[in-house]
Parts: structure tokens; sequence; C-alpha cells
């Protein structure tokens, strides 16, 4: 048994893994600008400083969300001056046909390529017999990708080590920000920043030349896949591109209000579903089991969201009925409530969403329980013990009832991952802020490190829910062993 | 003189598997009248046109005859979702298919075969038939027709202000899903039975094309998962082995990550999803049920006799696999499609009421939404209770079938 958890627990590395290369490679090829639409400085109609200041801004944030990396293979160490040139004549745009689309892309690539691009650009700036507008370009290009990346900028407490490092760096780019013309520049100056580029070049020159390992290094490790790893295995989920706070931190704040509404669903399921359905099996077909069964079959067709919105505008928002509050897991001011009053508000503010999300489980359930328990109430075991004379409820309850329940028992284990993810839709409708909504409203912003966090632990804890399910089995049916 | 070997009795009626559950089924009234309650919502998703529609069947403004009618039935400008051609174009060929459906059946039982061969036969014109539809509408949908948008309802009621008379005979409904222009959020009345909603269009006219959208969903979707589980699960199944353990690893990981959270995420990031982004995102990801129980059945079916002798007889793996095993465990898949189905539109309406669905679409999750964001009541009880007998019906069609299947309940 032991052996078999263990094997079992080495078995699910590789597949978590497996599982965050997918939804990693999922949300990163998906369409959309990570941050929303507000961090992408397409600023229209203001001023050309203003809008290359949010251009630049929107650069730095994609830098420090390894957003300008390739998302699993990098093989920028092999740009050369053909890939430049290209990208650059589509942003020149001299013969005037490239579609817009096309520039911005081109603008995003050159951008993203970063100091891969570097000794490409200087190539194009140091050739005079390109056009004047090309060489120019160059030349303000180079001053943004020639910059090295202030990695602890934004980061608190720093050592003077770290602080002398960030100085220096930011006097470095400072230096380099300056050397550029424009198309309309003398010759003369031209000449001379190509040379100030150049001399900067030969001084930083291994910076720009990759060996055999580095170049291996960086097609495997420089890359988003790689550095989002890099981070989750110290566990750290990332800062949420909306707020900039930690995202772990977030989730783990809105755990409290989504285990407090499924755990309290749990317990309501199965306190009243397998008594319910032990009541009905041992009633097979008279009125009342046909009844019940009935009413369960509807329940569990009726979709939650429509019971959700129906419950809420029958009782809460006064059209008829106001008995319970419209939204929310507690009420705005709890500071002066006692214990007792606290827990009466929530209970108060979650009784809604917590039958909403609960019948249909309810239901499917009690009909689980009801053909768990009818599969084996004719069996032999069962009518022996009928024969010894033991009193009927010893029969159901003690016999047939602890082994037509297995399959029951082991559903409680897929209930898990609910049980943390929480019910988006419940969530949403009843304005719980729980992990479900969390998911909703980083969904909306484009917010990829809180969804790939909350994606990635409801993933995990299915793993644990899968394992704990077939544990289950053999813990609660002797005849079941994994040897 | 010769003793019969076997007392002269009649021959058992030959009657093959889907025989059996069909009568089983048939047995189950709630389940029968379910799948026929099913066919009627899938004709009413049909005739929509006939019922509600802005363009007359015939109209005269003093310029000769036209049929706007059905000249718009495939006009994309009017409706603009290849799924509402698609029923346009079932519509029109209803009447004519169901006629030469019968002369063939007719000709075909004149030539006297067999039980058995004879269904072979229909099944093979059945199958040409339903090619022949697919290809006149992929003919539609890549020579996309388009007609100026014309307010017909409207050029009556201005020329009859001006005293002119035009002939023009209308569906019952002169307006179709898209129109808007009436009072805001008004109750149900004679004039509009389900009320208008949030945004000035009828609700009844959208809840019946969207009809079209909802069944369209469920079937198209389920159709992508279960073809991919077939194959997943039939290659596992069958090769066992190696083959077997990459497929297990790859059901795993899909199954581990929460099917709502990742379909919810996928949807959303698309810029604008169409119906058809939602049906493969569906499709791509709730495929590992179908695939376990393809492959499970493949285990089960993989040492009898039969397949040892189709593998014998030297059939080639694709052919013993799809024709032979397959047919055989098709059982348990229909069942799980047809919970699929009503699970895919469940899953729909979801995704439309979260306001992340098709917005060009009426889908009834949409309605749904209105209702929660402006409280109206009939803007929640119509779309709700639309949902809820279409997935209902689903639900007891596929109990009845799971119970026809059982040879435990079979008396």
């Amino acid at each position: 048994m032991l052996n078999y958890v263990i094997k079992r627990l080495f078995l699910m590395v590789p597949t978590f893994a497996a599982i965050s290369l997918v939804i990693f490679v999922v949300l990163n090829f998906a369409p959309g600008t990570p941050g929303g639409t507000a961090a992408t400085g397409e600023a229209g109609g203001q001023d050309a400083s203003t809008a290359g200041e949010q251009r630049e801004s929107y650069r730095i944030f994609k830098e420090q969300f390894n957003l300008d990396k390739p998302v699993l293979f990098n093989t920028r160490f092999d740009l050369g001056r053909p890939e430049i040139e290209a990208e650059l004549s589509a942003i020149l745009n001299e013969s005037g046909d490239v579609p817009p689309a096309r520039r911005i892309e081109a603008q995003e690539d050159i951008e993203n390529w970063g100091r891969y691009a570097v000794p490409g650009l200087l190539s194009v700036l140091s050739d005079t017999s390109v056009s004047p507008g090309m060489r120019a370009l160059a030349s303000q290009r180079l001053t943004f990708n020639a910059q090295r990346q202030n990695k602890n900028v934004f980061k608190k407490n720093l050592s003077d080590e770290e602080r002398a490092e960030v100085k220096a760096i930011a006097k470095a780019n400072a230096v380099v920000r300056a050397w550029s013309f424009k198309a309309d520049a003398t010759p003369e100056a031209m000449r001379d920043t190509t040379s100030e580029w150049n001399s900067w070049f030969t001084a930083n020159e291994p910076d720009f030349s990759y060996t055999f390992g580095e170049r291996i290094e960086i097609f495997f490790f420089d890359t988003r896949f790689a550095r989002y790893w890099y981070n989750l295995a110290r566990l750290n989920f990332g800062v949420s591109h909306v707020d900039k706070r930690p995202v772990l931190q977030k989730v783990i704040s809105k755990l409290k209000y989504s285990i407090t509404l499924s755990f309290s669903s749990v317990l309501l399921i199965y306190a009243i579903s397998l008594p319910l359905g032990i009541w009905s099996s041992i009633r097979q077909n008279t009125l009342a089991d046909r009844v019940v069964t009935t009413i369960l079959f509807m329940l569990y067709s009726l979709p939650s969201f429509f019971v959700a919105v129906f419950m809420l505008n029958l009782l809460t928002r006064g059209t008829p009925l106001q008995i319970f509050p419209t939204s929310g897991f507690e009420s705005l001011d709890t500071s002066q409530m006692t214990l007792l009053e606290y827990f009466k508000d929530v209970g108060w503010h979650i009784i809604l969403p917590i039958f909403c999300g609960s019948y249909a489980a309810l239901a499917a359930l009690s009909r689980y329980a009801r053909s768990g328990l009818l599969d084996v109430i004719r069996s032999d075991y069962v009518r022996t013990a009928r024969a010894k004379g033991l009193p009927e409820s010893v029969v159901i309850l003690k016999h047939a009832a602890r082994n037509g329940m297995i399959p029951i028992l082991t559903l409680l284990a897929s209930l898990l991952p609910t049980l943390i993810g929480g019910s988006v839709v419940i969530e949403v409708v009843f304005g719980i802020p729980g992990m479900g909504s969390y998911l909703f409203e980083s969904i909306n912003l484009r917010d990829y490190n809180a969804v790939m966090a909350v994606m990635l632990i409801s993933s995990a804890l299915t793993l644990v829910g899968m394992l704990i399910s077939d544990l289950s089995y053999a813990l609660v049916d002797p005849r079941i062993t994994f040897e | 003189m010769s003793q019969p070997l076997l007392p002269d009795v009649a021959p058992p009626e030959d009657q093959t598997f889907g025989d059996i559950v069909w009568l089983q089924f048939k047995k189950n009234r709630v389940a029968y009248c379910s799948l026929w309650g099913l066919a009627g919502l899938f004709l009413l998703a049909i005739v929509a046109p006939l019922i509600a529609s802005g363009r007359p069947f015939i109209w005269d403004a003093g310029e000769g005859m036209l049929f706007p009618w059905f000249s718009g039935l495939f006009d994309r400008n009017y409706y603009e979702n290849p799924v509402d051609i698609f029923f346009n174009l079932l519509l029109i060929l209803a009447v004519p298919s169901a006629l030469f459906a019968a002369w063939r059946y007719r000709s075909i039982k004149a030539i006297g075969l067999d039980k058995r061969p004879r269904r072979a036969r229909i099944i093979k014109e059945v199958r040409y038939g339903v090619l022949a539809v697919l290809a006149i509408f992929v003919g539609l949908l890549f020579n996309p027709h388009s007609e100026a948008y014309t307010q017909y309802a409207d050029i009556v009621e201005a020329r009859a202000e001006a005293g002119e008379a035009t002939t023009a005979v209308f569906p019952p409904v002169r307006y179709m899903f898209r129109k808007t222009g009436f009072k805001s959020l008004e109750s149900p009345s004679a004039k509009h039975w389900l009320g208008v909603d949030e945004s000035t269009r009828d609700v009844a006219v959208r809840l019946l094309y969207g009809t079209r959208i909802s069944l369209t969903i469920g079937v198209i979707a389920v159709g992508i998962y279960v073809t991919i589980g077939i194959i997943l699960g039939a290659l596992a199944g069958f090769y066992s082995g190696k083959v077997d353990i990459l497929i297990q690893r790859l059901i795993e990981i899909v199954m581990s990550i929460p099917a709502l959270i990742i379909i919810l995420t996928l949807v959303a990031f698309l810029e604008k999803p169409s119906i058809f982004h939602i049906m493969l995102v569906i499709g791509l990801i709730r495929w590992t049920g179908v695939a376990r129980l393809v492959r499970g059945e493949f285990y089960r079916l993989r040492g009898q006799d039969f397949v040892t002798s189709a593998v014998a007889l030297g059939f080639p793996p694709w052919k013993v696999i799809f024709h032979h095993i397959l047919p055989n465990a098709m059982g348990p898949v229909l069942v799980a499609a047809t919970f699929g189905v009503a699970g895919a539109i469940l899953l729909e309406s979801t995704l439309s009421f979260l306001g992340l669905g098709d917005l060009s679409a009426p889908s009834w999750g949409q309605t749904l939404s209105e209702g929660y964001s402006s409280g109206a009541w009939h803007l929640i009880l119509a779309p709700g209770f639309a949902i809820f007998i279409t997935v209902s019906l689903l639900n007891l069609v596929g109990e009845g079938l799971r119970d026809a299947l059982d040879p435990k309940m079979r008396k």
C-alpha cells in the first residue's frame, strides 16, 4: 500500500509538469494581450513623446513579466541581419503598402528580441549603402534594444551590492540611450554615432557571442515557460499583472470564502443524499419512491445558474420578497459583531449560494445511493442476514448500506477540486469574493499569472483527489489491494 | 420416410441487436415520449423562419411579384450565422427529400430483399443523401449570397399611409431575432408572447431561433469529442502496451485540468468567440470520458472469438477496429453522447450567461443574463425553462437508452 502511494506520488510529478505545460502553452498562444488593453500603450491621439514613454513603459512591463520571451524555445541567438532588416523595413513602410497589423507586429518583434537584435541592428547601422531612414531607425532601436534589464529595480530592501548594480546598469543604459539620430541628420553626425556604437560593441563583444553551451541554455531556459517553472519550483506563482501583488497571497485570501461555501455544501449533500437514497431504495417502486425519484431527476436537470438567478430575484430583490441579502459573504461592517452574530450573519448570506451550489450534486448523489443500495439489497449475504433474524434496520444500515455506499464514498474525492476551486457561476451570481469569482475577474482582465495559479492549484487538487479516490476503494473494500 | 430432425416450428424472427434495444426503449413510455419531444424541438428549430421572419412570402409593391422569403433563406446579410443557413437548407429540402425518400423506399422494397440486406441498402442510400445535403451546405457556405437589407414591414406601413396598396403575405410574426426597437423590458402580452428583453428585442423569437443554436452546439461539440474519444480509446484498447500507456497519460492530464475552468478561460481569451469556437473548445476538452469508455469496451471485446477470427482472416487493423469491434462498443458511447449533448447545451448557456459566448447568436443563456441584470421575471423564466426542458428531455432519453441497453433490465 505504502509502495503504491509512493509510486503514485512520483508519477504525479511528470503528470503535473505536463499539465502545467499544456495550460501554459494554451494560455500563452491564446490571442489577447496580458494585463488587459490598458497596458498596451497604444495611445491614439496623444503627442509623440507621451506615446513613446508609454511604449517604453510597456516594454519594461513585458520585460519584467518575461512576456518578451518566446513561449517554449528560444532561437534568438541566431538572429541575423536579414530578419532585422525585414522587420525594420516593415516598420519604415517606405513602399507604403505594408498593412498596419504587420507594422505593429514588426515593432513588437524588434522590441521583444531585445539584446539578441543588437548585432543585426548594428550591422544595418554601419552599412552606408542602406537608406538614411533605415539607419536612423536602427540607431533609435539600438538605444532601446542595447539597454540591459534592471531586474532588481522594483525590489524592496536592496543590499548595498544590489543597489550599486542597479545604479551601474541605469547609468550604462542612460549612456546608450543618447546615441541616436534622425533620418535627416548630417553624414558626419551619423558617422560619429555609428563609431560610438561600434566602439561600444567591441567593448561589450562577449555579451553578444554565444558559445554552444550558452546557445543550449538560451534555447531551453531563456523562455517564458522555463522562467515560470523556475519560479513555480519555489512556490512563487508570480505577481498579478493587474495590481502587482503576489498571486498566491491573493488566492489564499480568497480561500476562506470558497472553503466555507464548499465545505458546508459537501456536508449538506452527504447529510441529505445518503439517507434519502437509502430511504427511497427500500421503498422501491412505491408511490413515495417514484415521487422522490422524479423530483430528484428534475433537480438534476435544472441548470444551477437558472436556479441561482431565480432564487436571487425571488428572495433577495424585493420582487416580491426580500428575505436574504442580495450579494456578498458577510455584512459590510462586521467589526461590532460578537462571534455568534458573525456566524449568523455569514450563514444568512450563504444559505442561498449553498442551496444553489449543492442541489444538483445532492440529486445526483441520492440517485447513486439509491442504485448502489439496490444493487446489493438482493444479494445472498443480505438474505442471510435477514434469515439470521437480524432486525431490518441492522440489515439495511450495517450489511447492505456499507457495501452499497462504496461508490458514493469515493465520489467525495472528486469533490475536492470544487471544494477549493469553488463554483464560478454561483460565486459570480451571488457576489461571493471567493476563488471562482477571482478566476472570473482575472480571466476578464487577462491576468495570466492569476489564471495560471488558479488552474494549476485546482489541477493539482484533482490529481490528489484521484489518488484519494483510488485509495479509499482499498480502504473501504478489503477485496481490493494494490499488491 | 424421413423424420424431421427439428419440430416443425416457425423460425425465430430475425432480430438485430438494434431491434431488441429499440423495442426495449419503446416500452419505456417516458423516454419514448421524450424522444418525440426532442424531435418536436428539432422541428421547431427547422421551421423557425416559417413562424418568424421579416421577409414576406409574396411581395408586390407595384413592381411585379417577388418572393423575398425564399430568396432570403440563404442570404448571409440576413442570416449571418451558418447554423441558420444549415437549418434553412433543411427546411427547403424537407418536403422534396421526404417525397424522394418515400419513392426510394418503395423501390427498394420492390426488389424483394431479405430484412438485413434491405436495411444495409437503406443505410447506404441514407448515407449518400446526408452527404449530398452536406455538399450543398458546403457549397452555400463558400458561395455566400447576400441581398440589401429591406424592412418590408415598414415599407408596407409607409405605403399604406401614402394610400398605395401593397400585396404582402408575411409569416405570423413579421420580424426575426435581431429586430430591435420594441419597448425595453415590456412584459409578456398578446403582441410579444414572452415579452421584450433589455436590448428591445422580442424574447419569444429569440428563444425560437436559440433552439437552433443550442441543438447545434450540443450535437456538434459532442460529435467532435466522441470522434476524438473513439479514436484514442480504440487505439489504447486495441493495441495496449506502450500506446495504451501514452494515451492513458494523455487522458489523465486532460482530465486533471478542471473542464469548466479551462473552457471558460479559452473562450474568454478568444477575442470574438463564435459558436463554432465554443463547440471546438468543448469538443477538444471533454473527450476523456468517451475515450475511457471505449478503451474499456475494447479491452472487454478484444479477446473474443469474432475478433480473433477477424485478425486471423487477415483484415487490416483499422478494419478490425472500426468494422468489427467498434459497432459492438457503440452502445455505452451512445448513452454517454446523449447525456453529453445535454451537458454541452448547459455549458454553452453557462458561458453565454457569464457574457463569454457568441454575442451575435440568440443564445438562451444571454437572455437569462439580461434577466439577472434587469431582474425582469419573464427574462428569467422563459430561457430558464427552455434550457430546463431541453436538458431534461435529453437526460430522459439518455436514461431510457441506458436501461434499454442493459441486459439486466430486459424481461
